[in-house]
């Protein structure tokens, strides 16, 4: 019955059902395109943020700005491996670990192929802090670290461009002619910022220790630690300071001496501008929603003017008010519900055929996660069940004297 | 089976205030027949409105066999115009785009009884008034005549011992009118109470007691059909 008259009252007014409808189509549309892609930033930003690292701080040796203890200001600060190694010991309840970073383009060769790429000098804490896990193979080990072998722990499109589908491990390569043995590839990752040099999928990592015995370097490009409570590393980054200035000559209050990268208070503020992003772009998709919304409310405000007549007999047979609220809400639902139906279904239609390789890196694949799906019912069934109650009070309320007046 | 006692409705516009109904006493007993008249804006459709449960009176008392229904709720009274008022109305009121069969449905729906019962019901309904082949027209699709027997047919649907009828002959024409009241008649004879507003004393005549209503008062109620033309089977009222 029900069904029966509201197939008659849609298909009585083609025209009327179907811009009810679009406006509702659109709107789902809207919602679950924009919060798919609102998810798809956000897991992809967050992904490239672990490609950097998590709850990282990299610190950058600069030069002085203020004169302290007799020494002019426009000093180099110069600090070595050595003291960066020592930082957990001496720091044990600010610094959990610590890596020295050495960095400088030089000639990779295997075979004919020959590139121009950074070769970083590390110790083995740099895989956990950097995330550098090996797809194939191992990270450097204390072993070589300790015995200054000639290892390298390379990125796969290095490893591409010298060994096409060949297996690195194991093999030669030569870096300012000297033969290194490759121990492991790193695994592919996405990382979008990047400091000192080439990303690390081009990189050639080898130890420190090496480093320095081949190429003579005494003092650190810089170095990266990770603060044992990420949530204080601003408070970190001063005792960093205040250990640091006597060894290396510059004052605690010189905020240039150093110039920190601090990852973990940097995620905060990039997690809470995703957050807002989100919650941005689900604000505009509902907007639209609920413009369609107001639009079948209104259709519906007037089908119940126009039904008055056959609401008044209704209430004459014996109707009670309520039934009339139920046919009429339903009804509203039921637009509603369809147009979020086909919304939905063309919108994971258009998420599934269309071509994301080029935006992949920079804003994810927009997908249907349940999270999007839960939010775009939820929002479709709070409109509907506003744009749905207006209408259908209005048709309740009808006087059945008047109605059926004349 | 009908008492009214000292029914008054007023109606407030705004600051005006306009006594429709000035202290009714009514008394109608089962089977009669009774024909409502009186000039126009005397108050008849205010006072069948109030004899069909649609609208509730501003002060009196309303006895529907036995019970006060005088103070009851909107969806309470839906009940009783469910089970035991029928109505016919001036203009049909039919539902347009519903067919004959749905239209004489339609009070056996919100009563909840099944489908299977439904449909022997409206079958039988629609014999009983002379449409058995009309039931998947629309109203659209029928003479005025045929649409008010519709309409009669959907009053009976729930077997009600009252039927209203509020100048169900004002838009057909006599012939149609004078079907119309044969069927009355019968109806009547089988034992329903048929209270009924019109103009015409034609109309009029088929009833067996007629009420004279005059601003708002009942100013004369006679017994009815004492040798008037268009006059059936003169028997005085019970
Ligand atoms: N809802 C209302 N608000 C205010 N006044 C009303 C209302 N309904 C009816 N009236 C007034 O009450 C009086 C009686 O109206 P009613 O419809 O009962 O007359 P009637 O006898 O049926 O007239 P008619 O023969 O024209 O149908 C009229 O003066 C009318 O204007
Ligand atoms: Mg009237």
């Amino acid at each position: 019955m029900f069904f029966k008259t509201l197939y008659r009252d849609l298909v009585r007014q083609p025209l009327r059902t179907l811009l009810t409808l679009s406006g509702v189509v659109w709107g789902t549309f809207a919602v679950v395109l924009l919060l798919a892609f609102g998810s798809a930033v956000k897991e992809q930003t967050m992904k490239s943020f672990r490609g950097m690292g998590k709850g990282i701080v990299l610190v950058f040796p600069s030069t002085t700005t203020m004169a302290y203890k007799g020494l002019t200001k426009g000093r180099e600060v110069r600090i070595t491996p050595e003291t960066v190694e020592t930082l957990p010991t001496k720091l044990p309840e600010t610094i959990e670990m610590v890596s020295p970073d050495f960095s400088r383009a030089k000639r990779i060769r295997r075979k004919k192929e020959e590139v121009f790429n950074t070769v970083r000098g590390v110790n083995v804490d740099y895989e956990k802090m950097r995330n550098t896990i090996p797809a194939k193979g191992r990270f450097l080990n204390d072993a070589d670290l300790s015995l200054r072998r000639r290892v390298a722990f390379i990125g796969y499109t290095l490893a591409e461009k010298l060994f096409k589908e060949e297996d690195p491990v194991g093999q030669q390569i030569f870096i300012e002619g000297v033969p290194f043995t490759v121990v492991g590839v790193l695994i592919h990752k996405i990382q979008t910022s990047n400091y000192n040099g080439m990303r690390d999928e081009h990189a050639a990592f080898i130890p420190w220790t090496t480093y320095t015995a081949l190429y003579g370097d005494k003092f650190v490009n810089c170095f990266i630690y990770r603060p044992i409570h990420p949530e204080e590393s601003p408070q970190s980054i001063e005792v960093l300071r205040n250990h640091l200035g006597d060894r290396a000559g510059f004052s605690p209050q010189d905020k240039d001496a150093l110039q920190i990268w601090d990852f973990s208070e940097m995620e905060g503020k990039i997690n809470i501008f995703l957050l807002s992003l989100t919650i941005f772009l689900g604000m505009i998709g509902s907007f639209t929603l609920l413009v369609g919304g107001v639009g079948v409310a209104s259709i519906m405000l007037v089908i119940v003017e126009e039904r008055r007549r056959e609401i008044g007999v209704k209430l004459a047979m014996g109707a009670k008010r309520r039934q009339i609220l139920a046919q009429f809400f339903l009804e509203s639902i039921t637009v509603i519900l369809t147009g979020g139906a086909v919304g939905f279904s063309m919108a994971a239609l258009l998420l599934k055929v269309l071509p994301m390789d080029k935006i992949k890196d920079y804003v994810g694949v927009p997908k249907l996660n349940p999270l999007v799906a839960l939010a775009t019912v939820a929002t479709l069934l709070i409109i509907g069940l506003i744009s749905g109650m207006m209408p259908a009070r209005k048709a309740a309320s009808t006087d059945p004297i008047e109605a059926l007046r004349g | 089976m009908i008492e009214l006692v000292k029914i008054r409705k007023v109606y407030r516009t705004g600051q005006v205030v306009y006594e429709a109904l000035k202290g009714i006493h009514m008394k109608v007993n089962p089977g009669e027949f009774i024909a409502i008249m009186g000039p126009s804006g005397s108050g008849k459709s205010t006072l069948m409105n109030l004899l069909g449960c649609l609208d509730t009176p501003t002060e009196g008392f309303y006895f529907l066999e036995g019970e006060d229904v005088a103070g009851l709720s909107f969806d309470q009274l839906s009940e009783i115009r469910n089970k035991k008022i029928g109505f016919v109305f001036q203009s049909f009121n039919l539902l347009l785009y519903s067919t004959a069969f749905e239209n004489i449905e339609l009070p056996m729906l919100f009563d909840g009884i099944g489908r299977r019962e439904r449909r022997e019901r409206v079958e039988m309904l629609l014999e009983r008034v002379g449409l058995k082949e009309w039931a998947d027209h629309r109203p659209t699709e029928m003479s005025g005549g045929q649409q008010q027997r519709v309409a009669i047919a959907r009053a009976l649907a729930n077997d009600p011992p009252i039927i209203l009828a509020d100048e169900p002959t004002g838009n057909l024409d006599s012939k149609s009118g004078k079907e119309i009241m044969d069927l009355f008649t019968e109806l009547n004879r089988e034992g329903k109470t048929i209270l009924m507003v019109t103009h015409d004393h034609g109309i009029a005549g088929y009833a067996r007691r007629k009420v004279e209503i005059l601003d708002g008062q009942i100013s004369t109620d006679t017994p009815n059909g004492f040798g008037h033309p268009t006059s059936p089977s003169p028997e005085s009222p019970v």
